[in-house]
């Protein structure tokens, strides 16, 4: 798939090549990493967080389109890549001033607020520090019209991981050609199902009243195909992510999931770092080191290390530091070094380090899940939620079923699970007994516990609590010494969530934040309705399809 | 006890805009205890929901001048609340796509203008100036008010629960009124998912779900929720000043000060509130069709949200404000059509009065709820309830 690199195009202003089958963001951490991005508000430098399309700071200009994720972006020849909200540029924006100026944060709710002729001006200029890029142009946006793809298969399977093939392939065994719609930018071939190459983005329920059982779904490919598939039934099986931790510094260049980093060392190829710090010591920390381990020079975890984390690490010689709080990442701009708190107020330590590799907490990929309706239950095992998935896959939306690990489902168990989905869906059966609880990563008590520890840190206000809208934790204490209570307000009071990435990424820390600040347990503080879509859609995408057969409107 | 205390001089369902404005100016006038009750969380309904729009542009006199006092109450909010709103002279501007709609917006214009305000009548050329990459020829005209506005919602809602929580009101949200208890003739109380309470005026502020709560109370009233469907896009670099909206569909957007495109149209929707504020593919497809046809540049940008809200509709187009005839003590303040946040500084003034039981300014004719209740209908129709 990876061939020679025959693709030329221009990185602002200079030329590069590219490799088929290879995205931007590959390309780029050939080297290290250039600094692509600045944050919203504070213009600190921001790095590629994410690797997997959701989070701000790989996003780039292409052809005067902008928003592109370089993470997603294969460059073809003749493309011209620049970067936007920075000024000169990223590497030296005279707008980090701002984050400078006010070290404790911009308080836009109660800043400025008298009618004078200033207030205009600095409205002017707020307006135009604001948003990430600017419009697209004309051209680059006629140019994506393409005919709309239609599907009407009798069972759609979102995911083609390890989980979503193994469905595919049980209900190929019982005479069903289901849809398989993937995400990543090459999947694999399924047999006996169409693999159809898209990111699903709107995925309603159908209507009640009407009494339509099929579904809709609302998909797109790069980069403005419209997609709409309806089906009696979907399986959703699309996995999970590797969560964020709250540190000083934790969105600095440098700083990486799991997910991206093993996503940029794919396949057979250097990471984008040589003395990296995982943080995390269980299945998935095992994951990185099985990859990348010979550019790591430690391990930190939040709790214990389990054995084989313990064992791939001294087999390479990699220091070990268990029970340990992550304090912030020093370097400005870039990541050059992390300090360390023996947990329980204990010594602290620095590491000099190139990145810091996020691999402590895997969180399920569970959003189609809330935006269809099904029943969400809190699993204090992963600290987040997941939908309630009886033992066959079945959800409480009839006609809606889960496998892998999102439905809870370990590895192991995967190929045995598809099988009971598949007779499920060819039954249209229910939900029956309760499925077994998942085994978790890191316990959840584990988890609160480490982050009342870090509330206790000298200076943690000033840390980012959401990366793409730039909301400081300190915004978010004061929202609740205000007497703003629950998620859904506080993200309102202070804009926490509803940036680009949609809280993927704040909200599983803003959770236990919340719950500690609030004093009540986690799932009490609620959860952010998922709003449609789950992913930004295109608007020529959605242009291009027909109004969907089951219209909810009125006649 | 769920409350504070047994019995209130006043209890207000809805705790929207419209609901703590009006409590705000009962407190200040002496009219406690105050009790302010609301089924959701602070700004769960259609206040925090809304596209920040205030515009003075409107069919019928007296709707401009609700509509007048409540831009200069907003622009004060700084001062007086504590909190900024952004309020932003970004101006409004109609779109006519033939004559037809263009001669309904020229008398649109003459009525703004005869009130002073400086509206003007614009040609294709001059709305392809204030809209940059409009698609030739999509509109022939229309009227655009310079001195229109924007604000954003969520800190308007956070300064007036702050400020009547510190003038001793009570907010109690996540209670559901269930209805109005009758003695004697009167309102004697409320009824809620928490239990009763005792009061003699009932404010029905409930938006979307007034006109439930007025049947409840058993009183036959015209108010129908629709849901609206709303969307933002990925933010970018301010491209576009005035918020737009088109006659024909219903069309509007505005780039927020974030830099979103936030926006939605007029869609057939099921009337009631059963179905929720959820969105539909159909408003998605729908919507992306008229702002990519409209704007064809927009075309790459992605959508990060959707969502809906209830309009709280009334036959004639005007809100309801003041006591029903047929229940004293049951105080009309809503039927605004969509458009509650952008009048309730000017309205939630006279709905305090009616709740004291004092005469307002407004015609009757208009605004109270006894024009439902004669035996034909109202002839005056604002009937520019859009964007």
């Amino acid at each position: 798939m990876v061939g020679e690199p025959d693709r030329q195009f221009s990185f602002r202003g200079r030329p590069r090549s590219a490799r088929k089958g290879e995205t931007l963001l590959s390309v780029l951490s050939r080297d290290r990493i250039p600094l692509l991005h600045r944050s919203i508000q504070y213009h600190r430098p921001q790095g590629p967080l994410c690797g997997i399309g959701h989070c701000t700071g790989c996003l780039v200009r292409v052809n005067g389109r902008p928003n592109v994720r370089a993470c997603r972006y294969e460059p073809t020849s003749g493309d011209s890549v620049t970067t936007e909200n920075a000024w000169p540029s990223p590497s030296w924006d005279l707008l980090g001033a701002i984050g400078l100026l006010m070290p404790g944060g911009v308080d836009s709710l109660h800043g400025l607020r008298r009618p004078a002729v200033a207030t205009r001006l600095y409205q002017r200029l707020v307006r135009r520090l604001a948003g990430t890029g600017e419009p697209p142009t004309d051209a680059v946006s006629r140019a994506l019209s393409a005919p709309a793809v239609e599907r009407s298969p009798e069972v759609v399977v979102i995911g083609a991981g390890e989980a979503g093939r193994s469905v595919a392939a049980a209900l190929a065994a019982r005479g069903i050609t289901p849809v398989v719609v993937e995400r990543g930018l090459h999947p694999p071939t399924t047999d006996g199902a169409e693999l159809l190459g898209a990111t699903t983005a709107v995925f309603l329920p159908p209507p009640a009243e009407t009494g339509e059982r099929r579904f809709t779904l609302l998909a797109f490919r790069e980069p403005a195909q419209g997609v709409r598939i309806d089906a009696r039934s979907v399986v959703v099986a699309t996995g999970g992510y590797d969560a964020s931790l709250l540190f000083g510094g934790n969105d600095r260049p440098g700083v990486l999931t799991a997910d991206a980093a093993l996503a940029l060392a794919a396949p057979s190829r250097p990471p984008p770092f040589h003395e990296a710090v995982v943080v995390g010591g269980g299945r998935r920390a095992a994951e990185v080191l099985s990859s990348c381990g010979d550019a790591v020079t430690a391990v930190v975890a939040p709790g214990e290390i389990r054995p084989e984390v313990v064992r791939a690490a001294s087999d390479r010689g990699i220091l070990l530091y268990p029970r340990s709080l992550l304090l912030r990442a020093g370097g400005r701009k870039h990541v050059r070094s992390v300090r360390l708190r023996a947990r329980g107020g204990g010594s602290e330590t620095t590491i000099a380090c190139d990145a810091i590799v996020l691999a402590h907490r895997r969180v399920p990929h569970a959003q189609l899940f809330f935006q269809s309706g099904a029943a969400m239950e809190w699993r204090p095992g992963v600290g987040a939620y997941a939908p309630t998935v009886s033992a066959n896959g079945a959800t409480s939306v009839p006609g809606l079923f889960a496998s892998g690990s999102v439905a809870g489902i370990s590895p192991s168990e995967f190929a045995h699970h598809a099988e009971t989905v598949a007779d499920a869906v060819v039954r249209g059966v229910g939900p029956t007994g309760s499925a077994p609880s998942p085994t978790p990563d890191v316990a959840a008590t584990e988890l609160v516990g480490y982050y009342r520890e870090l509330l206790r840190v000298p200076g943690h206000g000033r840390w980012v609590a959401c990366p793409c809208v730039d909301v400081l934790v300190a915004e978010v204490e004061r929202a609740v010494r205000s007497g703003y209570r629950g998620i859904e307000v506080v993200k309102r009071y202070t804009s926490l969530g509803s940036g680009i990435c949609q809280g993927r990424y704040c909200l599983p820390d803003a959770l236990l934040l919340l719950s500690i600040l609030e004093d009540r347990p986690p799932a009490e503080v609620g959860y952010i309705t998922q709003r449609p879509p789950v992913v930004p859609i295109p608007l020529a995408a959605l242009a291009s399809l027909p109004n969907p057969p089951a219209l909810e409107v009125h006649p | 006890m769920t409350f504070a205390r047994d019995s209130y001089r006043t209890v207000v369902v809805g705790a929207g805009i419209v609901g703590l404005f009006t409590a705000y100016h009962l407190a200040r006038a002496g009219g406690g205890p105050i009790l302010v009750v609301d089924r959701g969380f602070l700004s769960s309904g259609a206040s925090g929901r809304n596209g920040g729009g205030v515009r003075q542009q409107w069919e019928t006199r007296g709707t401009v001048r609700l509509a007048r006092e409540s831009v200069q109450a907003y622009r004060r909010f700084g001062l007086e609340f504590g909190f900024n709103i952004w309020f932003r002279q970004s101006g409004y501007l109609f779109l006519a796509e033939n004559e037809g709609e263009l001669a309904r917006l020229r008398n649109v214009h003459a009525l703004v203008a005869s009130e002073g305000l400086p509206s003007k009548v614009l040609d294709g050329d001059g709305i392809a100036q204030l809209i940059e990459g409009i698609a030739p020829g999509a509109a022939v005209g229309g009227t655009y008010l310079e001195s229109d506005r924007l604000l954003y919602p969520f800190p308007a809602l956070w300064g007036v629960y702050e400020a009547v929580r510190s003038l001793g009101v009570e907010v109690a949200l996540g209670v559901e009124a269930h209805g109005v208890e009758v003695r004697d003739g009167k309102v004697a109380g409320l009824l809620t998912s928490k239990g009763p309470v005792a009061t003699s005026t009932v404010v029905n502020a409930a938006g979307g779900w007034s006109g439930d709560l007025s049947r409840r109370s058993g009183l036959e009233v015209p108010n129908v929720a629709t849901r609206h469907e709303i969307l933002a896009t990925e933010a970018l670099k301010p491209f576009l000043d005035p918020m737009v909206v088109r006659v024909s569909d219903g069309l509007y957007f505005s780039q927020s000060m974030r830099g979103e495109v936030i926006g939605g149209l007029t869609l057939p929707h099921r009337p009631g509130t059963s179905r929720g504020q959820g969105s539909s593919p159909a408003f998605l497809t729908t919507m992306a069709r008229a702002l990519v046809g409209l704007v064809p540049r927009l075309g790459s940008v992605g959508v990060l949200r959707a969502w809906s809200g209830f309009y709280d509709d009334t036959p004639d187009g005007f809100p309801v404000i003041g006591e029903d005839p047929r229940l004293p003590g049951f105080v009309h303040g809503n039927g605004f059509g969509g458009h509650g946040f952008m009048l309730a500084p000017a309205t939630s003034r006279r709905i305090a009065l009616a709740a004291l039981g004092q005469p307002t300014d407004l015609d009757p004719a208009q605004f109270s709820p006894r024009r439902f209740l004669a035996p034909t209908p109202v002839a005056t129709v604002e009937r520019l309830q859009l964007g």
